[in-house]
């Protein structure tokens, strides 16, 4: 469904991304693991035009999207949850829902997709007309991801979804994006906890230092020694 | 107490244009953040255009004041384009030293086009007062503050309830954010920019017939528009609204128990002291950092 072939980025003179490739396919939930800064986040805002790309490709079902507009790569099916949740703090949960639709005009549609967000994450519900900046971290969580719903895409990008939660609501917030692949979603996932995304995923890849090094399901991954000894903190020996 | 009516009632009168003078301002200055000293050559381009479509081409007076307002709306989108989108992300310094240029810029065009004689704009309104009890008021001040009022609730509603308002918020709360929403970040800044400015024009164009027009009417007018979004606080479309009446009273207060002279100085005493007390404006609210 999502292909990247050699994709190069830079930041000044700085390279980001140094020739990744990656396919994401349909109805599955693939994840890159890495450490900060290895290029993660950096992938996902190049596929979602937010972050040009120096060389390379981005395809996107048959189709070449690298270089496009934000918006357009919204228009053609893939969200992105972005790191740090980033709602719009002074705007209620329920504008911010209904700006996660802003490139559709079948207003019916719309609001349907908004009950049913609100009805999957009731305390979004109860909270509809508060203003965003006053929910708590998780809830602000459940409305960056019920937002990124409402543009019914094919393919959502998540950005470290359990980033600064508390441990119960990191478990619910990947039993919810489990729910969005099993639904028929296809879900790709950037997460720093490596253990509980090699867990749940079908595939999966580790970047470090904007190179792709290791690629493969994800319970292949959990028992690669380089892996436990990098990112699952079990040392080779013990 | 005759005296104190009449002075409310001219600071109402006054207040609706300074309002919108000051919500054109704040949506620049204040949400986008760009320190636009063209706010009042905007004005007096709005107050020029107006002279332009009334009396010299000679159209309908209201009709005039729309031209005269969307004229306005496509000067300040053509400064966005062509000086700020290619400054976009620069530093506050970068973009303020530009906008001074553009500031003395377009009032020496002003100066060249029309001439540095102050022009009049006839009013079709009649010209003897409405006299209620001890106020007597003007009908072009009248319908002056009708329009402003007018304007003032469009543009309210724009920004609350029209998707193209929530797309602007959202905008100027997290511009990367919105790009992944699917919003044209460029275009709402274009837009945005464009609107401030239409509404500086609308208030030159209201005004320019009350008072006389001048290339240098501008310069009282920026000011006087800053002073307004610094009392209402950056940002706040309502505190400005309520900061534009303010600064009237004061002016009118000002003029008429301590000195006419000290009319224009009212809205520097107003800055000095909401920066000493609550430099954050009357009306902030509190804000959650990080």
């Amino acid at each position: 469904m999502l292909e990247i072939r050699g994709l190069v980025c830079r930041y000044g003179k700085v390279t980001a991304l140094d020739g990744i490739s990656l396919t994401v396919p349909e109805k599955k939930l693939v994840v890159l693991v890495g450490a900060n800064g290895a290029g993660k986040s950096t992938t996902l805002r190049a596929i979602s035009g937010l972050v040009p790309a120096a060389s390379g490709q981005v395809i996107f079902n048959g189709e070449d999207i690298t270089g496009m507009s934000a918006s357009s790569i919204l228009a053609k099916g893939i969200a992105h949850c972005p790191e740090g949740r980033r709602v719009f703090g002074q705007m209620t949960v329920l504008e911010n829902l209904e700006i996660g639709a802003y490139l559709r005009k079948d207003t019916r549609e719309i609001a349907a997709d908004r009950d049913r967000v609100l009805s999957l994450f009731p305390r979004l519900a109860e909270r509809r007309r508060q203003v965003a900046g006053t929910l708590s971290g998780g809830e602000q969580q459940m409305l960056a991801i019920g937002r990124s719903m409402m543009s019914r895409p094919k393919l959502i990008m998540f950005d470290e979804p359990s980033l600064g939660l508390a441990p119960n609501i990191v478990e619910q917030t990947f039993s919810i994006i489990q729910g969005i692949r099993e639904a028929g979603t296809t879900v790709m996932m950037v997460e720093q906890n490596a253990f509980a995304a090699l867990d749940m995923c079908d595939y999966a890849y580790l970047l470090e230092a904007g190179s792709m090094v290791l690629e493969g399901d994800g319970k292949e991954l959990i028992s690669n020694p380089h892996v436990r000894e990098a990112y699952l903190g079990v040392t080779a020996h013990a | 107490m005759d005296q104190l009516l009449q002075h409310f009632a001219n600071t109402i009168i006054m207040g609706g244009t300074y309002a919108l003078l000051g919500i054109g301002l704040t949506l620049i200055f204040g949400i986008m953040r760009i320190v636009n000293f063209t706010h009042g050559e905007l004005y007096a381009f709005g107050a020029y255009m107006m002279y332009f479509f009334a009396t010299i081409i000679g159209m309908n007076f209201f009709v005039a004041i729309a031209f005269a307002i969307a004229a306005g709306m496509l000067l300040g989108m053509l400064l966005e384009f062509s000086l700020l989108r290619p400054k976009r992300g620069a530093d506050i310094d970068t973009t303020m030293l530009i906008m001074i240029g553009a500031w003395i810029i377009m009032q020496n065009l002003e100066h060249l086009t029309w001439g540095g004689i102050a022009k009049s704009i006839p009013s079709p309104l009649p010209e003897t007062p409405l006299v209620i009890g001890p106020i007597s008021i003007s009908w072009l001040r009248l319908m002056v503050l009708v329009i402003a009022l007018l304007l003032i609730a469009a543009t309210y509603s724009v920004i609350n309830l029209t998707k193209l308002g929530k797309a602007m918020r959202a905008t100027f709360q997290d511009s990367s954010t919105a790009a992944l929403m699917g919003i044209n970040v460029n275009a709402i800044y274009t837009l945005t920019f464009g609107f401030g400015s239409a509404l500086a024009a609308a208030a030159g164009a209201l005004l320019g017939p009350v008072f006389v027009v001048t290339p240098t009417m501008g310069d009282l007018a920026s000011l006087k528009a800053f002073a307004i979004v610094i009392l209402g606080g950056l940002g706040n479309i309502t505190g400005a609204a309520i900061g534009g009446f303010i600064l009237a009273l004061a002016e009118e207060i000002g003029a008429g128990y301590i000195s006419s002279g000290y009319r224009d100085a009212m809205g520097f005493v107003i800055i000095i002291i909401v920066l000493l007390f609550r430099p954050t404006g009357l009306f902030a609210r509190a804000e959650r950092v990080g």
